[in-house]
This record gives structure tokens, sequence and C-alpha cells, in this order.
């Protein structure tokens, strides 16, 4: 008995001193006490035109955007774009976009969380002299319904095109007593350079609630949208949509049967890159079909693709794949878990997908870590990658194919 | 020896009283804490489930979880908020006691390398939520991805009573 109180006590004392140091080491709103890329939690990144890497960074509840002229070994002044006392959406899938465009204007967009019901709304901003100063953020839309997952694009004719996850439809069906699935895709042009925004309309209704999109241009004016759709109500395997025109969605198709029936958030959103008339979609799936990280091309404008080919090893929970197309070659990368270490790994085509060069490890973390994200300079491609320990990293990729 | 056992024990009713392991209390899930909840209710049926503040579905299924607490008080139920994004304990807390779970025994995720965590619960598992593992006695582990069924969980738990006579 006395033994049983004395462990009971112990355990007591044991339990109350874990959190407490928890609740400083590991939550995941850091306080820095100088705020740098070491302490965000995701990083997007963007080049300018003159070759620059521009970083548009979540550290806790507040973004910012840095510069580095080193290629990310070291960065200038990081500028809070945010205002005070902002709730960011610090979901799995989301992170602050950044684009440049070829006049130099950076456009920023984000998510916060609007209430306590954890409806989101999107903002966005821009800064027309080179990233000195931003102007305040501006609502993307003035809808009051939720908005998350922002995805933007620059057009050839230097127009923005701008879709995210939008609840306006659900919120009037409900409140009509009417049965709405999920949530609708939303879009906007800007045609002044990211200065402000179209009317927001909506794409389609009744798609999957919590993945961000993908996005790339079939031709000018003409946005692809892959997303998690919703197939029979619960079954969220992915689809895509182009546009026709710019304010005309087109037909919905299928991107692969995975038969992943779930009524729950996967918050795991795909990768689209379009090159020589080819579409090339990746994506995770827990699916009855097939479960890990995917890739199918198509050759005939998004209706149908091919059988899709699994990336990675599929015992080490392959997720989070990032596409790219740069200089002839077709880039994969995704990352790897074995329960110890993180690996990105990536492979490359030259035949547009058709065939694929080796998996190989481009960078490991032994803590935890943002998404892979591939992205481009002229002909270079790169991965561009943050991790706890080792904080950022932009990696250049070469080509062994 | 006696006055002794006294002394512990009043320490003990303290402890129990206003320290950690009150029941509403929530604790943190760090780095090894899967192992040790299995290892508490080794050779007993468990039924754990995890959650997320911000996932829609979770929100709406909670209040079967305590409905179904309050049917059985005996219920071994572990709930384990996964959600990062919104870690605030505070809030967890107040959507546990609306729905009627502050006495089951329930825990937070509480380090940022949720992958970790997630991998320790189940290699396979990318983080979806809800989802519930039901544990038998043999330790067979049954996943139900979405929200659970509470006529299956109840049945369930009746053939694991059943199995033991």
């Amino acid at each position: 008995m006395l033994r049983l109180l004395c462990a009971a006590t112990l355990a007591g004392i044991t339990i109350s001193r874990a959190f407490a140091q928890m609740a400083h080491d590991h939550k995941e709103v850091e306080t820095c006490t100088r705020l740098s890329p070491a302490c965000a939690n995701s990083v997007s990144p963007a080049f300018a035109p003159d070759g620059t890497l521009w970083i548009a960074a979540r550290a806790g509840n507040r973004i910012f955007v840095a510069k580095s002229s080193d290629n990310g070994r070291s960065f200038g002044e990081p500028r809070v774009i945010t205002p005070e006392n902002v709730s960011l959406d610090r979901g799995a899938d989301a992170r602050p976009q950044i684009l440049i465009d070829l006049a130099g204007r950076i456009i920023v967009a984000y998510a916060t969380v609007r209430d306590k019901d954890f409806n989101g709304e999107v903002f966005y901003t821009r800064s027309a002299d080179g990233g000195k100063t931003f102007a305040p953020p501006q609502p993307l839309t003035d809808d009051a319904a939720s908005q998350r997952f922002p995805a933007m694009e620059i057009d050839s004719d230097g127009s923005i095109f701008a879709a995210w996850i939008d609840k306006r439809n659900r919120a009037a069906a409900l409140a009509k007593g009417e049965t709405y699935a999920g949530a609708g895709v939303a879009f906007a042009w800007s045609h002044d350079h990211g200065l402000r925004f179209t009317q927001a309309s909506m794409a389609l209704d009744q798609t999957c609630e919590c993945c961000r999109l993908g996005i790339a241009f079939a031709g000018r004016g003409r946005p692809a949208v892959l997303f998690r759709n919703l197939f029979a109500q619960s079954v969220r395997d992915h689809a895509i949509l182009t546009f026709e025109g710019p304010d005309k969605p087109g037909p919905v198709y299928r991107v692969s049967d995975d038969d992943w029936a779930i009524n729950a958030c996967p918050h795991h959103g795909p990768s689209l890159a379009i090159a020589r008339g080819v579409y090339h979609v990746a994506w995770f799936t827990n699916g009855r079909a097939r479960q890990g990280v995917f890739y199918a091309r198509s050759a005939d404008g998004g209706k149908t693709f091919s059988t899709p080919m699994p990336a990675g090893d599929p015992d080490r929970a392959p997720a989070r794949p990032s596409l790219l197309y740069a200089a002839g070659r077709l880039w994969l990368a995704w990352k790897e878990f074995d329960g110890t270490v993180t690996t990105v790994k990536a492979m490359d085509s030259r035949d547009d997908g058709q065939h694929w060069g080796a998996a190989r490890i481009i960078a490991e973390t032994s803590e935890d870590s943002d998404h892979p994200i591939l992205l481009r300079r002229g002909d270079e491609a790169f991965l561009s990658w943050q991790t706890r320990k080792e904080g950022y990293r932009l990696i250049k990729l070469e080509s062994r194919s | 020896m006696r006055r002794l056992l006294i002394a512990v024990s009043i320490v003990a009713a303290l402890f129990a009283l206003a320290g950690p392991l009150h029941a509403g209390d929530i604790k943190p899930f760090a780095r090894g804490s899967w192992s040790s909840i299995l290892a508490a209710h080794a050779g007993e049926p468990l039924i754990v489930h995890l959650w997320g503040l911000t996932c829609g579905p979770c929100r709406s299924e909670m209040p079967a979880w305590g409905r179904l607490l309050a049917e059985k008080p005996d219920l071994p139920l572990v709930t384990i908020h996964t959600d990062l994004a919104q870690d605030e304990l505070g809030a967890v807390e107040s959507f546990l006691a609306k729905s009627g779970l502050l006495d089951a025994e329930n825990w937070a995720f509480d380090d940022r390398f949720a992958e970790r965590l997630r991998y320790e619960v189940d290699p396979k598992w990318q983080g979806e939520v809800p989802i519930t593992f039901l544990i038998s006695r043999s330790g067979a582990v049954r996943k139900i991805e979405g929200p659970a069924d509470m006529a299956e969980i109840t049945a369930w738990l009746a053939n694991e009573k059943e199995s033991l006579n």
C-alpha cells in the first residue's frame, strides 16, 4: 500500500514536471529572441528576376519576408508583414504564398483564423519597391464565410490567378436548410500586379475542405487547378479542372481512383506542373486501391491520366510530393520518415514523365521539418527545405540521367 | 510506520485533489507516450480516439463519445488531441468539457515533431483525424478511419468482455 502511494505521488510529480518542460521546449508557437528563418515553422521561396532568393515564412503567429543574396546561406533583415495579435492558420497544409513578378513586385498571401470555430480569412499584401515596404494586408475577398489555403500563380501576361477553399456556398446552403458536403473552390484575378483582385467567383462546389490546391497554366488565361475532390460524398480522391477562359471553369476530370473513403481531414495537398503540353500530377493517398505518393501524366489536356506510378519507399511513409519542370527535365521530390530520420528524395525524367531515373537522397534531418518545395531559377532546379535542426537549406538539384 | 503511512496518504490525497493526476487534466503526449499508454493498459481492452480541434468531423463526433462515456462510466477510453495548429490546452479542455469527456484519460500532442509522434502510434498514419484504434486484450488492433459508429464500439467492447469469461 505504502509503495503504491509513493509511486502515485512520484508519478504526479513526474507528469507535472514533464508538462512544464514540454510547454516550453516543443510548442509549435515559439518566441524567437530574434526573428530569423531558423525559427520559422514553414518557409515558402521565390526567386526575383535578378536571381536573389526571397522567402515568406511563418514563425508562430507572424509572417515575415526576407531576402538572401547567397542562395539561402544568409538572410537580410526580416520584415514582418502581418499585423499584431493575428491568429494565423497553422494547419499542416497551410503556408504563406509568395510570388515575384518580372518587375520585382512581391505578392504575399496567407490565411488567418478569424473566430473560435476556426473559420479562416485570406489576406494578401505586396511590395512595389523591391521588398522595402509592404502594403497593409487586405482581405482577398469580402465574404464572411470561411476561406483557407490560398494558392497563386502569375500568368504569361502578368495577371495573377488566385484560388482558395471557400465556404460561402456552404453557409448559404445550410442557412436554407439544404445539405452541402465539404467546401467550394473560389478564384479571383489581379490585372494590376497584385494591387487589387477581382470579385471572387466559385469554380466548383462540394469538394474536400482541408487540402491546399495545385495550380499551373495550360495556356494564357487558362489556369488548371488540381485538388482533393469529394466523390460520392466521402471518397477523397484527386480531380483536376482546367479553365476554358479566365472566368470560365471547365469540366472536372478525375485523376485517379484511389478509393480513399474517409470522413476526415487529410491536410495533404497535391502538386501540379504543366510543360510541353503535358500535365504532371503528384499526390498522396491512403485509399483502398493504393497508399503512398503517386505520379501520373496526361497528354490530352487533363482529361485522362496514366496509371498512377508509386514514388518512394512504401515502408518509409512517403509524403508531401513536389513537382517541377526545368530545362527539359521533370523533377519529383517528396519526404520519407522511418521513425527517426526524415529524408527528402528526388528523381527526374527527361522524356516528360514517361521514364524516370532512380530516386536519390537530397537531404536528411532528425528533428521536425517543413514540406520539401522545388523551385526554378532559369534552367536550374532547387530544393527548398526548412528543418528545425539545420535551419533553411536551398540545394541545387543535379541531373544524373 | 502507521504515522508515515498516514502522512504519505495525506500527500497523495493532496495530489489527487490538486495535482496533475486529477480527472480532467490533459497529459502531454510526447515521444514515448504511446508505448506508456499501451503498457499502462496492457491486458485490457482499450479504445484510443485521436482528434483535433480544427477538424470539423471530430467536433461533430466528440459528443457521441461523451454520451457513451456517460452510459458506461468504466469505458476504457483514451483521447489524444493531435492538432498542433491549435495547441492551446485551455481550448482543448473546454471542448472536452463541453463534450462530456473530462473524465476520460485525455492527452494532447505536445511536441512539434508531430510526424514522430504519429509514427509511434502507427507508421502508416499520416495524421488524418478523427481516427480510432480498438486494442484488444490480446493486443490485436482494429483501426477506424473517420467518425466511429458507437454501436460498433459497444459491440466490440461486449465481445471483449465476453472473451474474458
